[in-house]
């Protein structure tokens, strides 16, 4: 009976379903957790603030507030592009602090179960770190690398975005 | 202990209620020391202890209520005439009263201790048993309720030589002072607890709602003309119509912006009210006789700016009283009267509010301020000897400075003076030192009074626009780029005999065109005390009202950049910070430049 009611409960978990809004980014497609996005709007324009690292875009104006707007393509150090009728702007909530985060497109929301996670291998891209990258899905014989944001920007890296050239 | 939901709304009326007593009582206890003879006075005192004896009795608080018991006993045979006031009596029960603050904190941050309460209840006793002649002398004076919320062990070094000393008595008053010396440190954390609620005027709050009641009459004209438009093609009575509403609306939302922001502003009092009882202790800690003259305690200023200005405020009076006041008999010696002056007082100017602390003191020395910034390698004897007096005096504000000898446990750790100017900047204010060697300082601090709202100078800087804020903007010149000059590598203009430095904002601001190629340029001069720079721009927009927006807590250090503003059209304008680029040390070579 007990037994019974463990393995129930391990499946149980294992099938805990978690939903991810993917986007691509250049050939390579991500996903990140549905829970941490806010909202997801099209490109508007964005003021560039000086003294800044280079993947800092600058910021916009979100319904009365400003909020910083980083480019995934140049964290990421791929080669720069146009920005076209398909890209987004996916505003994120970091440790309270709004961010949006630009991206080529974005397509869809997908449900996973955790099981489907597998842990990232070695060398997956270049130039993400490995931190920020909490694992790989296999999705319709795509390959979804699975972003945690959160631990993309270092606690000192964040508090000292504003480089001095 | 859980409480339910009634106790705990008795709880919190309790709590609010009783913090507002006290600080009267405490208020009042001071004015009482100097006019003795106030019965009324007294009897208010009387009846506030009451009311916290009977409210604490009532939600059965026992060690409130022991405390405050014996303490309404002697103010009733004070009142009564039966025992007469003098210094060891108010003593006593200021002490007693600390201690009180201290157990409603307990109680406030749900967290009863068993405090040690002997102490005080003793002398509470003794008080009552003896005439006041008898009033046992010794451990009346060794309780000095300091309110320095660092250790007061070094207090314990200085006893009055009146004393006798008494090994057991000795510990308690150890005791009795670290507890007091917490007490008074949990009050200022209850202080800086209390930012999240306001006490608002209801008048205040009635205005605030006829403006919106206003408003919601022009919205409800704003649909009634949207449909009227959609069903009909008349554009220039839409347009009227349409202006009228404009107009109106405008006018509603600048009432609403001010009274909003009047809400938020706090009488300066609340910060000085501190400061009495501060200076009572300090000075007799100090041994020094000090009269406090407070003007001003009326003006007001946004509360978040209060918030920040009482610990600064603290150091510089501390300070003062420290420092610059001397011993009775040097000032005799000096032909000063015998009991020193400070003067804490507030005005509003213009849109700031100036706080300013005088001392009739012994003023600062050029001499031995330069002489320590020398002997620390802050400064060369070559800029020591371009420099004015004022830019001498401030030297003080540079980290690890001091020139006190001795570190007491006051002052002269060097730490206090720099930490003050940040604050004041992060206020975006500015700190002045005045001083006259013999005759005493001014310490000027001006404030704006909201930080949210600020008049600025739209600029364009090859295309992209930025704001200055007006209120560093001495003037706005139209130049030829061939009237900038080189002076030891750097761009200057000549303006009336005196060579401006110049800053290139596209340059600074790497902002991408071909403004070297332009015939004319403005330069706005901006300037914070007596430093000036000319920021060069390549077009003025006009004047406007803009709202400050954070930039977040990731973009908040971008040098140069003060914040952000949401223009008319949507778009985010930044704000530039011209303290931030004075600063910079650009302005180093103003001086050298010297005539043309």
């Amino acid at each position: 009976m007990n037994t019974a009611a463990a393995t129930s409960n391990s499946v149980e978990m294992k099938e805990e379903r978690i939903q991810l809004v993917s986007f691509k980014i250049g050939n390579e497609e991500h996903g990140i957790n549905v829970l941490k996005v806010r909202e997801i709007i099209r490109m508007s324009n964005i003021t560039r603030v000086p003294n800044t690292a280079g993947y800092i875009e600058g910021v916009i104006n979100l319904r009365g507030k400003v909020i910083p707007i980083i480019s995934l393509r140049m964290k990421f150090n791929l080669p720069e592009a146009e920005n076209d009728s398909r890209t987004r702007i996916i505003v994120m909530d970091m440790d309270n602090e709004l961010m949006g985060f630009i991206v080529d497109s974005v397509a869809e929301v997908i449900r996973i179960a955790l099981s489907e996670i597998q842990p990232p291998p070695p060398i997956v891209t270049g130039g993400i770190d490995q931190e920020c990258i909490s694992g790989v899905i296999n999705h319709d014989d795509r390959l979804l690398v699975l972003l945690n944001l959160e631990k993309m920007f270092s606690l000192e890296e964040r508090q000292t975005f504003a480089d001095i050239i | 202990m859980s409480l339910n939901c009634e106790d705990q709304e008795l709880l919190e009326g309790f709590l609010t209620e009783t913090t507002e007593l006290l600080e009267k009582v405490d208020d009042d206890l001071l004015i009482l020391e100097k006019t003795p003879g106030d019965m009324e006075l007294l009897n208010r005192i009387f009846r506030s202890v009451h009311t916290v004896k009977g409210a604490a009795s009532f939600l059965e608080f026992e060690l409130l209520v022991k405390v405050t018991h014996k303490s309404e006993d002697v103010l009733n045979r004070l009142r009564k005439g039966e025992l007469a006031f003098d210094n060891k009596i108010m003593d006593v029960i200021l002490e007693a009263i600390d201690l009180v603050k201290l157990l409603v904190d307990d109680i406030k941050k749900d967290n009863i201790v068993e405090r040690p309460l002997d102490g005080t209840l003793a002398r509470l006793e003794s008080v009552l048993a003896d005439k006041h002649e008898e009033s046992p002398a010794p451990i009346a004076e060794q309780t000095p309720d300091t309110q320095i919320p660092s250790s007061s062990e070094s207090e314990n070094e200085a006893p009055s030589p009146t004393e006798t000393p008494d090994a057991k008595i000795e510990i308690q008053q150890k005791v009795e002072q670290e507890s007091v010396a917490a007490g008074q440190q949990s009050s200022a954390n209850k202080d800086a607890q209390d930012k999240s609620t306001l006490r608002v005027d209801v008048k205040r709050v009635d205005d605030l709602m006829n403006q919106v009641g206003e408003l919601v009459l022009e919205r409800n004209r704003m649909s009634h003309l949207n449909n009227d438009c959609l069903g009909r093609t008349n554009i220039d009575a839409f347009a009227d119509e349409f202006g009228k509403l404009v107009k109106r609306i405008s006018f509603i939302t600048s009432e609403l912006q001010m009274q909003v922001l009047k809400m938020r502003l706090v009488p300066v009092g609340t910060v000085f009210r501190k400061f009495p009882r501060i200076v009572r202790n300090l000075a007799r800690d100090l041994g020094k006789q000090v009269d406090l003259k407070i003007f001003g305690e009326e003006t007001e200023l946004d509360r978040s700016v209060v918030d920040e200005i009482g610990d600064p405020l603290i150091h510089l009076v501390r300070n003062a009283l420290d420092h610059a006041l001397e011993s009775a008999e040097d000032r005799l010696a000096a032909g000063k009267p015998r009991v020193g002056c400070i003067t804490l007082s507030a005005k509003h100017e213009g849109n700031n509010i100036i706080i300013s602390i005088k001392d009739d003191g012994r003023g600062l020395d050029p001499e031995k301020i330069s002489a320590k910034a020398l002997e620390k390698g802050v400064v060369t004897a070559e800029q020591l000897a371009q420099m004015s007096q004022k830019e001498i005096f401030d030297l003080i504000f540079l980290p690890g400075f001091s020139t006190k000898e001795k570190v007491s446990d006051l002052s002269g750790r060097g730490v206090g003076m720099d930490v003050v100017k940040t604050n004041v900047r992060k206020l975006n204010g500015i700190i002045d030192i005045k001083s006259e060697m013999g005759t005493g300082s001014e310490i000027i601090l001006r404030l704006p009074l909201t930080l949210a709202i600020i008049q600025s100078l739209m600029v364009e800087i090859e295309g992209e626009t930025y704001s200055i804020p007006l209120s560093a903007v001495i003037e706005t010149l139209r130049v030829r780029q061939d009237e900038f000059c080189s002076v030891g590598g750097r761009e200057v203009l000549r303006l009336r005999k005196t060579a401006l430095p110049l800053m290139r904002l596209q340059q600074r601001f790497d902002i991408r065109g071909a403004e070297s190629d332009r015939e004319f340029l403005y330069v706005v001069v901006v300037g914070i005390a007596e430093k000036r720079l000319g920021l060069v721009v390549t077009r003025l927009l006009g004047q406007q009202e803009v709202a400050i927006k954070s930039l977040g807590n990731y973009l908040a250090d971008v040098p140069g950049i003060a914040g952000s503003t949401i223009l008319g059209d949507g778009k985010v304008a930044l704000i530039v910070d011209p303290a931030k680029l004075i600063d910079g040390g650009e302005v180093e070579m103003y001086r050298h430049a010297s005539s043309f």
